[in-house]
């Protein structure tokens, strides 16, 4: 290889997760903002299985290998920021720990015609100390209920925003991560303290 | 299940030609549980821990000049190749139809034998100035 040094110094990358149950919308809304078209990468994750154990067993522990689709926005030359969207299925809890690692926080993409899908994620923020905002994606304009009966159904801390947004326009895509990164700038400031 | 002894085996005479467990009542045993996607995991001999856990999906990594280049194996040299510009361990996973987990031992790799430079960060979570920036910055997308 010739001896030439790096044409670009390494930005500093940064991270939000879009989680959600299948079909929910991640993909639409990594790809609204994102500046490349979404890339899948496959990444194993441990898997513990819930409500479909056998009676009487452990519950069982699988890893399995999930396809994650992702995206980035470059903010400036030094600063990069990446949208990964990963699967949450109902009855499977995943163990995000890899990905969370280091995430600015993430958003919530939920369906209202299946709200429970997005449980495992909901739950796994919560426990991990991640920041998050439910995004509730508006198919076509419609809400099947309105917000504070999604934050009921959820169960979710006040302090958790439940935000209405349409993940296939950019900018309604970005006013949602802007809230997700406000809820980050907050944790940051209260590590710094 | 017992296999016939033989051909003289008076309890189980042998069918030529026939499976075993399409004579017998008895349902063939169940397939041993085979751990899933390792197959993967050949090109990087059989390991799977990641050397480095602080190496993430969004991790940067850039190509360092180097003078044994021509002794890697394929998939360490196109990593190499595409790292000219620093680029994200998931871009190169992605790119090279690669699973994640196996990139990120290849690169561990790379790096130990001085090929890559990993941009590992020190901090677990991002300073206010930083989260200010990225909020600057997508605030000015239209």
């Amino acid at each position: 290889m010739p001896e030439t040094p790096p044409r670009r110094k390494a930005p500093v990358p940064v991270k939000i997760i879009v989680a959600g149950g299948f079909g929910v919308g991640k993909t639409t809304t990594v790809g609204a903002i994102s500046e490349i078209s979404p890339l899948t990468t496959e990444a194993e994750m441990t898997m513990e299985s819930v409500g479909v154990d056998v009676p009487g067993q452990a519950t069982a522990k699988t890893t399995t290998t999930i396809a994650m689709d992702f995206g980035c926005v470059t903010i400036d030359q030094t600063l990069k920021l990446y949208l990964f969207g990963t699967p949450g299925q109902s009855r499977f809890s995943f163990m995000w720990d890899d990905l969370v690692r280091g995430a600015l926080g993430a958003l919530v993409v939920v369906d209202t015609s299946r709200i429970d899908d997005c449980y495992p994620a909901v739950d796994y923020f919560e426990r991990a100390g991640l920041p998050f905002v439910v995004g509730v994606n508006t198919f076509n304009g419609q809400l099947g209920y309105n917000l504070d009966e999604v934050r009921w159904a959820l169960a979710v801390r006040d302090e958790v925003p439940v935000v209405q947004f349409d993940a296939r326009f950019r900018g309604s895509v970005r006013d949602a991560l802007l809230v997700v990164l406000d809820q980050a700038l907050n944790k940051a400031l209260r590590m710094r303290q | 299940m017992r296999y016939p002894a033989g051909p003289d085996d008076p309890e189980h005479p042998a069918t030529p030609g026939v499976r075993p467990f399409l004579r017998g009542k008895e349902a063939p045993p169940a397939p041993q549980e085979v751990a899933p996607a390792l197959r993967p995991f050949v090109i990087t001999s059989g390991r799977v821990a990641a050397i480095d856990p602080d190496i993430g999906l969004e991790t940067q990594v850039s190509a360092l000049p180097s003078a044994y280049y021509a002794r890697l194996s394929p998939e360490q040299r196109a990593i190499v190749q595409l790292c000219r510009d620093p680029l994200s361990l998931a871009e190169i996973s992605a790119q090279l139809r690669m699973h994640f987990g196996v990139t990120r031992i290849l690169v561990c790799d790379l790096r130990a034998a001085g090929h890559l430079d990993v941009h590992v960060l020190q901090s677990d979570f991002p300073d206010p100035d930083t989260i200010m920036r990225v909020i600057r910055g997508l605030r000015s997308i239209p």
